[in-house]
């Protein structure tokens, strides 16, 4: 690679140069074996399953299980290869989110193409307007409004087959409600800008034309949604993307403020400008790439059951509660598209999934340029490494009191607001990553006393996904929060100049250490530099990890039919 | 009994210790801090032979020396791509197999052997040998014990001290620096001490590389203050074959044997490095003078960087005192209701993890205040489900947050409780090098309570996502049967679900 990889398909190709990837040509179903496989995998650390042959399935469509995993200990790798960060951000956390920072601040205005161009054209298959769940009014005046069925219909290259059950939903784990999409880019109006907001929900698979969106109030497009749309009685038009490159993804993972737009840090990100182009039935736009676009609206004042669903606490939340429907329009795809999918709830623990991959290598780097340009002197903010969302590590200094009061504080009423539920303060020193460095700073440097603190008691929103309330307490109210509210939380585990010894001999002599250490065969020796915050670990030349790190995965011959 | 040559043979025959020679520009100390960071092998480093052709130095090190032979790995990291090719590995895998446990010992069976060795018996069981060490004509300089970096003396660790008496043996964790041919500075328990065994002129005996059974016997007897009984009356008297010196018996496989006499004793000083026991007991400085030395041929000792994450001598405090900890909580309401209990390496002492089941609504709170009663260490106890194995403290440490409700279920007390030693703000200073006499003497405690509560009915409780409880037993099997099929490691499908757990 000598420049980064702007579509999925040549994400796919950097993990297969890695040797992360495995095509598996034995048919397997939707029905729990892909994700059971995938989730197998998760937990292995193994290669990234892409399933070739999806049984009942009309559209040749190809599943994908957790394509953003990143190995185990260096989550971001598999992004730094697709970005084409230089090789230190593939070793040390520390090295990849200050390069990928460098990226967020270098944002690129996307361009659009002609839908004769746009892969994700490749099929376009429209819902006849007849069937069309026209019941409720759609905005035309804000951008993103829907197009009129007269000027749909007008393209003659247009099937009228748009179904969602013709695609293979990987049915992920046995207690769930349904089939779901959980990777996506959902693309939507954005009234300060002209590229449209993006984020990432999952929808459930209700039939061939209808999914229902997991819409939390407190995240911007569900507030735009309830307290906008849905307060005129209007249809919210967005577009379900899937596979739109990772770049995109990882701007979807990201909280971006209102007034910018996702599309352009997206550009930054890949160093040159994200391609989109115009939705068929509405005046979105949605990223020319991707495998699979879901045009539709999502309805006012209509809900569908969503969930319960294994969530990625670890636990299947339940109980199964109402949430918004998004009608489908049109569907446009590539020709044999790959639907990617994530195994939630198996990125807890040590194993990864996408999501927790992707909160490392996008959430965290964004969270910490987004602190530091609220003025927050931020080394690292960066999510537990045992939880998905839950809990956040942030390493700061302490530079007056109440400093880290002020911070949590920011934080949990802004992009915090519904998903974290702690943060914990360490040293600037200590790489958040780094989870032993992380443990032994709560165990050694976090006083009862003195440095847990809470915001009130129950004060606090909270999603109904979790698990610490009752059935009763999380209820179903319809905006998506818990009918009861629940507390958050921050731990001081700064160590006031008090941190035990942590590595002894100069930078030098540790260095030299290492290299004995890997040319020896020591496993794990470039996983030291992966955590270590010091300078001289920072992913300097270094043959022996070099070779061992590459050397980790078995080259497989893969088809090249992409 | 498992001689410490042989627990090496067992590290390499399990491709779990790697060898290196001993480099001329970079302290062995440095290299062994490295790999304990690496969490990965643990490490023989050999002596430098010399280039071929070259003359022979007479400094040439005659130790092989051993690092992390028992503990090194960081269990906060899981288990990585690198390590799954092979068996997996846990902070008392390597100790398990050093006392003879098995190459997969399960948790709770290293705890419980460790407690053997220190159980009291009633009839002596003694087994004495012949020496297996040869005298030697070396001076203590010439054993090419390791020079810490900033430093400007030899040390030797993980050593055992042999006291003989009337009444039998006592032994004890003993480490210090070679002052010069003839002169050790050692620190030894000051339990030892105050009992008069150590007068001047008393002779007593320094034994390296001994066999596991007999160093995690001196580190588990020092931490729980159990140094007043003669081995020969303890577990690890029936265990480890032993042979007599001027001092006392010693193991008789040991590899290095220093026969010594007190020649001062000294207060303790703040300078002094310090192996993790001293935290717990205390230790006190002798100064010794050496009469003999006698060495296998080939000697390896092992050694440990101190101070610094994931030491062998921290690795053995936890364990010792995990084990002396999961034995007295298991002992008070007439059932056993813990699984496991855990002093990750990671935390320094400073974080007690405790499975079990919650016998009553309430219980969690008894459990965790019994432990604070027991051990004034830490101030922080995590309970968590039986569910949960101790080879998934991953999954332990992100249940403290999914499951624990961050107000109802994160406890703090009053800010009048003893301060616990171990954290940096509290009484002992932490895992810092000085102690920290005027640390907090009162301080609150936490218990994070991270188990269902047993008032919830069955509908209330989330289950849980994993590849053996959101998949059917059929579609698992086929997902092994074709695992090598999908293009996987055939190795790696051990690591998933709970049977790579069930052992525990």
């Amino acid at each position: 690679m000598t420049t980064p990889a702007t579509t999925f398909r040549e994400f796919l190709t950097v993990l297969e140069n890695a040797g992360a990837l495995t095509e598996i040509e034995t048919p397997v179903s939707w029905d729990l074996e892909a994700s059971a496989i995938t989730m197998a995998a998760n937990a292995a650390d193994e290669r990234i399953p892409v399933f070739e042959s999806v049984e009942g399935n009309g559209t040749a469509a190809r599943l994908v299980g957790d394509p953003y995993r990143g190995p185990r200990g260096r989550e971001f790798d598999h992004l730094a290869r697709a970005f084409d960060l230089p090789r230190p951000a593939r070793l040390s956390g520390p090295a990849y989110y200050t390069q990928l920072i460098d990226r967020l601040e270098e944002q690129r205005e996307p361009t659009v193409v002609e839908p004769e161009t746009a892969p994700c054209k490749e099929v376009v298959r429209t819902r006849a307007a007849a069937d069309r769940d026209t019941s409720t009014n759609t905005s035309a005046s804000a951008t993103g409004s829907a197009k009129t069925n007269a000027e749909t219909d007008a393209n003659p290259d247009a099937n009228t087959d748009a179904n969602l059950l013709e695609f293979p939903w990987p049915y992920i784990h046995q207690q769930d409600g349904g089939r779901y999409a959980t990777l996506t880019t959902l693309v939507a109006p954005d009234p300060d800008g002209e590229w449209g907001r993006w984020s990432r929900h999952r929808a459930m698979i209700h039939g061939e034309s209808r999914a229902s969106v997991l819409f939390l109030a407190g995240e911007q497009l569900p507030n735009r949604y309830y307290y906008e749309y849905e307060r005129r009685d209007e249809a919210m038009p967005v577009a379900l993307t899937l596979g739109a490159g990772p770049a995109v993804t990882a701007a979807s993972e990201m909280w971006i403020p209102v007034g910018r737009s996702e599309a352009t840090f997206a550009g930054g990100l890949q160093e040159s400008r994200v391609e989109l182009v115009p939705c068929e039935t509405n005046d979105l736009r949605v990223p020319a790439s991707a495998e699979l676009v879901i045009e539709g609206r999502i309805l006012p004042e209509e809900r569908l059951d969503e969930g319960p669903f294994g969530d990625y606490f670890g636990y299947v939340n339940g109980p199964r509660r109402s949430m918004p429907v998004l009608a489908v329009d049109a569907i446009t795809h590539r020709e044999r598209p790959y639907l990617l999918f994530c195994v939630e709830g198996s990125g807890v623990g040590y194993a990864s999934n996408s999501t927790s991959s992707l909160q490392v290598a996008a959430a965290g780097p964004d969270a910490t340029l987004g602190l530091r340009a609220a003025g927050y002197d931020v080394a690292m903010a960066a999510p537990w490494p045992y939880t998905e969302r839950t809990v956040w590590v942030i390493a700061t200094d302490r530079p007056y009191p109440g400093a880290l009061h002020e911070l949590a504080n920011f934080i949990f009423t802004t992009w915090g607001m519904l998903h974290i539920d702690c943060f914990v303060f360490v040293d600037r020193e200590v790489n958040p990553l780094d989870s032993r460095a992380v443990v032994e700073a709560l165990a050694l440097h976090a006083d009862p006393a003195t440095d847990f603190h809470q915001f009130g008691v129950e004060r606090m929103p909270k999603v109904p996904l979790n698990i610490y309330q009752t059935p009763d307490e999380k209820g179903s109210a319809a905006v998506g929060t818990s009918k009861s509210k629940t507390a958050k939380a921050y731990i001081d585990a700064l160590s006031d100049d008090e941190r035990p010894t942590q590595t002894i001999g100069d930078s030098e002599k540790r260095r030299r250490a290492r290299d004995l250490l890997a040319e020896a065969g020591v496993a794990g020796v470039s996983d030291v530099a992966g955590v270590a915050t010091e300078t001289d670990a920072m992913g300097e030349p270094h043959s022996a990890i070099d070779h061992e790190t590459d050397a980790t995965r078995h080259q497989h011959p893969q088809h090249q039919n992409r | 009994m498992t001689a410490f040559r042989k627990h090496l043979e067992f590290l390499h025959r399990t491709d779990d210790c790697r060898t290196l020679s001993r480099p001329a520009d970079c302290s062995p100390q440095v290299v062994a801090a490295e790999a304990l960071r690496a969490g990965g092998h643990a490490i023989e480093i050999e002596p430098e032979t010399g280039r071929e052709g070259a003359p022979t130095v007479p400094t040439t090190p005659t130790v092989t020396l051993a690092s992390g032979v028992y503990g090194g790995i960081d269990q906060s990291r899981g288990q990585h791509t690198t390590d799954s090719r092979h068996r997996q590995r846990y902070p008392w895998t390597r100790l398990g197999i050093g006392l003879g446990i098995d190459q997969d010992p399960a948790y709770t069976d290293v705890l419980e052997s460790l407690l053997a060795l220190g159980e009291r018996r009633d009839e002596r069981d003694v087994t004495y040998v012949e020496r297996a060490a040869d005298a030697t004509a070396q001076d203590l300089r010439e054993l090419g014990l390791p020079t810490p970096p900033d430093e400007a003396w030899p040390r030797f660790t993980l050593g055992l001290l042999s006291i003989g008496t009337d009444r039998g043996t006592y032994w004890a964790p003993i480490h210090g620096t070679v002052l010069d041919g003839n002169t050790i500075r050692a620190r030894v328990p000051a339990a030892v001490a105050e009992r008069d065994l150590l007068e001047t002129g008393t002779a007593v005996t320094i034994a390296l590389g001994v066999p596991p059974e007999a160093l995690a016997a001196t580190h588990l007897l020092a931490i729980t203050d159990r140094l007043e009984t003669p081995i020969e009356d303890r577990g690890v008297g029936a265990t480890v074959p032993v042979i007599p010196t001027a001092g006392g018996v010693v193991p008789s496989s040991a590899e290095v044997v220093v026969e010594t006499t007190v020649a001062d004793r000294q207060p303790a000083t703040q300078s002094e490095k310090r192996e993790f026991w001293e935290r717990l007991g205390g230790g006190t400085t002798l100064t010794l003078e050496s009469t003999s030395i006698f060495a296998r041929e080939e000697p390896v000792v092992p050694f440990t960087p101190l101070g610094v994450p994931l030491s062998d001598d921290l690795q053995l405090a936890a364990l010792s005192l995990s084990a002396t900890l999961f034995d007295r909580v298991n002992s008070y309401w007439g059932v056993a209701p813990v699984d496991w209990l855990l002093l990750p390496a990671e935390g320094r002492l400073g974080l007690c993890i405790v499975a079990s089941e919650i016998l009553y609504a309430g219980f969690e709170w008894q459990l965790a205040n019994l432990l604070f009663s027991l051990s004034d260490c830490f101030d922080k106890v995590l309970v968590v489900d039986t569910e949960i194995s101790p080879r998934n403290l991953g999954r332990a440490l992100g249940d403290s947050w999914v499951k624990a409700h961050p107000s109802r279920d994160w406890l703090v007390s009053e800010p009048d409780a003893p301060s616990a030693r171990m954290p940096t703000y509290g009484r002992g200073g932490g895992g810092g090098e000085s102690s920290r006499e005027d640390g907090g003497e009162t301080g609150a405690r936490l218990y994070v309570d991270a188990t269902w509560d047993p008032r919830w009915t069955d509908e209330y409780i989330a289950p849980r996502v994993s590849f053996d409880e959101s998949y059917p037993p059929e579609l698992r099997e086929a997902v092994r049967d074709s695992w090598t099929e999908f293009g996987f490691e055939p190795e790696s499908m051990a690591n998933v679900g709970d049977e790579s757990e069930s052992l525990e």
